[in-house]
């Protein structure tokens, strides 16, 4: 399985909420969708232009090896190892949202205390654990490399997109 | 060792003018670091100060409403609005079975900060067309920026700087969330019985539950969705000072007033119970709330609960006897 499609995905749904989270807090309103709608949509364009990083890295370690059916290889398995912690997380937060919304107060609040706030918290660790996965999967240094860059595009969508736009309260 | 926290140091009004008191920075730092908080301290020596060492009033404005702002989220998140509802909208529909269906009804905030539960209740009209919504805070600030946010969205409600025991209107129901925790020692029960020598038929004040989760909660809670360092600090010192079910149920023990707790300790799962109210009714509208709650009033309790889910501190008798006492000595 290529795993580029998944990962680019859920590295765009990632900034969305990256884009989300860096809003949220900013603005006391009650009344806000479409400002919620704004500040996802920022990050996403954030994110999409961050992860042609990882995209490139990719691109130039095809471009600089030898073999490069070979360094394709182990470049989809490390992105396969990096796909199973990242998919989990994915997974995680899916169903913690999807209760969230369908359930009652109580029950919602028990998805945002156990799974949507410790999550959010977990995101640097779970990228860590993707970089571990890529090499595990006998992705080498190039994966752990385009990991890395991966990793590190989308951790900064949510510090830049709130530094841009969301310094000061709305 | 005392919890503190530090927007009660940073910003002190006078409650009875309510003009705003100049502080300054060195004995915030001092006090903090007397209560074995060097983190705090911290946090309040980088504040901005004049030449006096009297921290800046704007600077301390703008991060009050900066940090009040953040809190909002975690109130949107928890859903405190629907929380709050669950229990205001029976509350509400006793007070109309007893006070007749066309009356007019005045819903209090005490504490209101950027008056998020009034202007929540606003804009969806929870609690019905004929119930005023009205938020009070010392907080000159936090009341403008509430008034501001509330002119904005053109909703029906106001807020108002100052006490809100001296309101010219009165008020049917008193309510707050997150303010409790705020009062000690006696001025916990000075607070209730304010209430009580009112004429408002109800308060409803919603807490952090005081449970062992509630410390750990908050720190993850507060770390994952605040950024200020303040609103850290302090998020996790309020659910530190959370009153215990029996403080509460004893503070609010006061004549004429039915004290009760929804969702007490032992009747609810501490991760999804974070902020829980205690009741104080008229007695006349116990039965009619109970019968609005519906199966929910099976989680609504008073005092003999507590006699009889443990060893208590004080049984029911001995504390209508503490209320009585104390209402005698007023």
């Amino acid at each position: 399985m290529n795993p580029v499609l998944p990962l680019a995905a859920l590295g765009l749904v990632d900034a969305a909420f990256s884009g989300f989270r860096a809003y949220a807090g900013r603005d006391a309103r009650i009344r806000k969708h479409r400002a919620v709608l704004r500040a996802s949509l920022r990050g996403l364009a954030v994110g999409a232009v961050l992860l042609l990083a990882p995209a490139l890295t990719a691109g130039a370690v095809l471009l600089l090896a030898e073999d490069t059916d070979r360094a394709y290889g182990v470049l989809a398995d490390g992105g396969t190892g990096f796909l199973v912690p990242i998919g989990a997380y994915a997974l995680a937060v899916g169903l913690s949202l999807a209760a969230y919304f369908a359930l009652p107060y109580r029950a919602s609040t028990l998805s945002m205390v156990v799974g949507l706030g410790p999550l959010t918290l977990a995101r640097p660790l779970v990228v860590a654990g993707a970089c571990a996965g890529a090499l595990v999967a006998g992705g080498g240094w190039t994966s752990l490399l385009v990991g890395v860059v991966a990793g590190a595009a989308v951790l900064c969508v949510e510090p830049y997109v709130h530094r841009r736009w969301y310094a000061f309260p709305v | 060792m005392p919890h503190l926290e530090i927007s009660d140091l940073i910003t002190v009004t006078d409650p009875l003018s309510g003009a705003r008191m100049p502080v300054r920075r060195g004995d915030v730092v001092r006090r903090l670091d007397e209560a074995g908080d060097p983190r705090a301290a911290r946090i309040v020596a980088g504040l901005p100060a004049g030449p006096d060492d009297v921290l800046d009033p704007l600077a301390v404005d703008r991060l009050m409403i900066g940090v009040h702002t953040e809190l909002q989220r975690l109130s949107e998140e928890l859903r405190i609005g629907e929380r709050l509802v669950h229990v205001l909208d029976p509350l509400f529909e006793a007070i109309r079975e007893i006070a007749g269906r066309r009356g007019r009804f005045r819903l209090v905030d005490i504490g209101s900060g950027l008056g998020y539960l009034v202007r929540w209740l606003a804009s969806t009209g929870a609690l019905g067309p004929n119930v005023e919504l009205i938020g009070v805070d010392l907080d000159a600030a936090l009341v403008a920026e509430a008034d501001r946010l509330a002119r904005a969205e053109g909703l029906d409600c106001r807020f108002v700087h100052g006490n809100a025991f001296d309101l010219p209107e009165i008020a049917t129901v008193y309510v707050s969330t997150g303010v409790l925790h705020h009062f000690r020692g006696p001025a916990l029960a000075e607070f209730f019985e304010a209430q009580a020598d009112s004429q408002a038929l109800a308060f409803c004040h919603f807490d952090i539950a005081a449970t062992r989760l509630a410390p750990v909660g908050a720190w993850m809670f507060h770390r994952a969705r605040m950024r200020h360092p303040l609103g850290r600090h302090d998020g996790v010192v309020s659910a530190r000072r959370a009153h215990s079910d029996e403080t509460l149920l004893r503070a609010a023990t006061v004549p004429g007033i039915r004290p009760l707790l929804y969702e007490p300790k032992g009747l609810s799962n501490p991760f999804c119970t974070t902020l829980r109210p205690v009741l104080g009714i008229r007695p006349y509208l116990e039965d009619p709330l109970r019968q609005a709650l519906g199966r929910s009033s099976r989680r609504l309790v008073g005092a003999e609960h507590l006699t009889r889910g443990g060893p208590p501190r004080h049984d029911a008798a001995s504390w209508s006897a503490s209320g009585a006492a104390s209402g005698a000595g007023r």
